[in-house]
């Protein structure tokens, strides 16, 4: 009885806190899709009274949506690509060779792991005044050449690779970068994937950064063109504002559905590891 | 022949020696300029007076801190931050492993579930926020005709002082639970099973075998979580500009929301630099005594 008591209340903390959390993005699908006449009723609708395809129309045009979007890409493409770039060749030496000054480097990589940038930005921000580069693709590329988190993940994966396998690629002539490439990677590819999900998310998403160094609407990403729409239309269309959400929050959730397992196994790396 | 092999080999060696340095500079390079020599330089900053009135900046030594320390909004800021914080980290790591202990008895649908409670911390930080103004808006969101359901009046949830802060920290721990859920799953399924097993054998109700064997078990990813949990609420300012841009009277006006308000619409960059600073050091100090505590 007692058992089935405690069985009960499981169910329901679970279900409730369920609920908390859909609750919210099922009100997002739902009043983008609803005409403007029913946003403001007295007691709002459940389900839209027909469904208002216009709304993703208007909202595209109501903003820069469309270079947006392609800014989001190349910006994050670039990013994805110089911290795989960077990452894999630091993690490479750190896991797979001996060299003086080693221990110094992975203390330097472990400790800006807790450097976050909201402490940083300022001296960035003056940093690229000086280098000329505030308000362009650079200035929102360039402090995210690396990432310490990358690198110390590839670096645990690396690690886990027996000696025997560099060994017998040796004796092919396969050595270094070489070995790297053909060895390492596919080897380490759930990590390798895993790796690129989270800085995905994490720069497909990023608000703080691009507010920061952006002055331009010819150079600002999704987040921050979903931002400004809101502020600029804030009290009125809020099903217009509720399918431009929808451009910026659908590609990464649509990633994430996809490839949940991979987002799952990077915290199995890092959270684990004690 | 056999000359031309050994300078072949020992440019062989020289290449071998060198290569992890070439390695690991790209990385090493960016870390230092984006990373480390910041650190520095905001150190130096905060002992300037640096402001879009006096573009040259002159050395003024601790001014800016004696400033910060005699302003009643540095002190209300702090405050902001420190209520942010103690809930914020207990509610959403608590909530966490709540749930993950929930979703690890071979609940129906957990996999579906565990989907769910990510999702949130996947979704871009803006679409959070701008789904939030329209939930909470005071004359059409849908909170207050939820509370109107059960008798209650409308609350200003973001335009009132009284209530602005709760929200901001109910939107927070909406967006965060959800990876320490994760962190605390990854835990519990690799604890042994065999002394779990050994309990449930013994007869120890749930209840018991938790607080007794599981709770303790977890003590690492406990800490772990909570120092994260610290450094995330500690940075929070995305909700705080698109929701409430640190209003009403400053109810909601957090640690770098300050920074970032000082330094880029007041322009004052040195006294900005010297927030951050106090930032850093509060953030680290705290989680250095949550670190020393644990490991007691």
């Amino acid at each position: 009885m007692k058992r089935a008591v405690g069985r009960v209340a499981l169910y329901a903390t679970v279900l409730i806190a369920a609920a908390l959390v859909a609750m919210p993005m099922y009100w997002l699908l739902v009043s983008a899709l609803k005409p403007s006449t029913e946003i403001f009723t007295a007691t709002p609708r459940w389900l839209p009274g027909r469904i208002e395809w216009r709304n993703f129309r208007d909202a595209w045009e109501g903003a820069a949506f469309g270079r947006y979007f392609i800014n989001s890409i190349g910006v994050t493409a670039a990013i994805l690509l110089l911290q795989l770039v960077t990452s894999n060749l630091a993690a490479f030496a750190l896991a797979r060779r001996r060299f003086a000054g080693r221990g110094f480097v992975l203390f330097a990589v472990i400790g800006a792991l807790i450097i976050p940038i909201q402490v940083t930005f300022l001296a960035n921000f003056i940093t690229l005044q000086h280098f000329g580069w505030l308000d362009s693709y650079a200035a929102l590329i360039a402090p995210f050449a690396t990432s310490a988190f990358g690198t110390f993940l590839l670096r645990q994966a690396f690690l886990a690779v027996p000696d025997a396998i560099e060994d017998a690629a040796r004796l092919d002539r396969c050595t270094g970068l070489a070995f790297l490439w053909h060895f390492l990677l596919p080897l380490s590819r759930p990590t390798v994937v895993a790796f690129v999900l989270v800085a995905l998310v994490a720069h497909w998403n990023d608000y703080f950064w691009p507010l920061i160094v952006t002055n331009r609407d010819e150079i600002r990403t999704l987040p921050i063109g979903l931002a400004m729409f809101v502020s600029q239309e804030v009290t009125t269309d809020w099903n217009l504002l509720m399918a431009a959400t929808l451009f910026v929050a659908g590609p990464v959730l649509v990633v994430f559905f996809l490839t949940q397992r991979y987002f799952i196994r990077s915290h199995v790396n890092t959270g684990l590891k004690r | 022949m056999k000359e031309l092999a050994s300078t072949n080999s020992a440019a062989m060696r020289v290449r071998a020696w060198l290569l992890p340095y070439l390695c690991v500079l790209p990385a090493l390079g960016a870390l230092a300029l984006w990373n480390y020599y910041p650190l520095a330089f905001l150190m130096d900053l905060s002992l300037y007076r640096l402001s879009a009135s006096s573009p040259a900046p002159s050395w003024i030594g601790l001014a800016n801190y004696r400033r910060l320390f005699e302003s009643p909004l540095f002190w209300q800021v702090l405050s902001n931050t420190a209520i942010y914080t103690g809930l914020a980290v207990p509610l959403s790591v608590g909530l966490g492993l709540a749930l993950a202990v929930a979703l690890d008895q071979r609940l129906k649908g957990a996999r579906l579930l565990r989907t769910l409670f990510y999702t949130p911390v996947v979704m871009p930080t803006v679409a959070g926020a701008t789904i939030a103004l329209w939930i909470f808006n005071t004359d059409y969101g849908l909170a207050n005709y939820l509370l109107g359901l059960v008798g209650l009046p409308p609350i200003g949830w973001l335009t009132d002082s009284g209530y602005a802060l709760w929200t901001l920290i109910a939107v927070g721990v909406w967006k965060t639970f959800g990876y320490f859920m994760l962190v605390y799953l990854a835990a519990l399924q690799s604890l042994p099973q065999s002394v779990l097993e050994a309990a449930r054998l013994d007869g120890a109700r749930p209840w018991d075998r938790f607080w007794s064997i599981t709770w303790p078990l977890l003590r690492p990813t406990t800490w772990f979580a909570i120092v994260i949990a610290l450094i995330l609420s500690f940075q929070a300012f995305d909700f705080v500009n698109i929701m409430t841009q640190g209003g009403p009277s400053n109810a909601t006006n957090l640690l770098v929301f300050y920074v970032y308000q000082n330094g880029f619409q007041y322009f004052q960059l040195g006294f900005a630099a010297a927030i951050a600073v106090i930032m850093f050091v509060l953030v680290y100090g705290l989680s250095g005594l949550i670190s020393l505590w644990y490991s007691r």
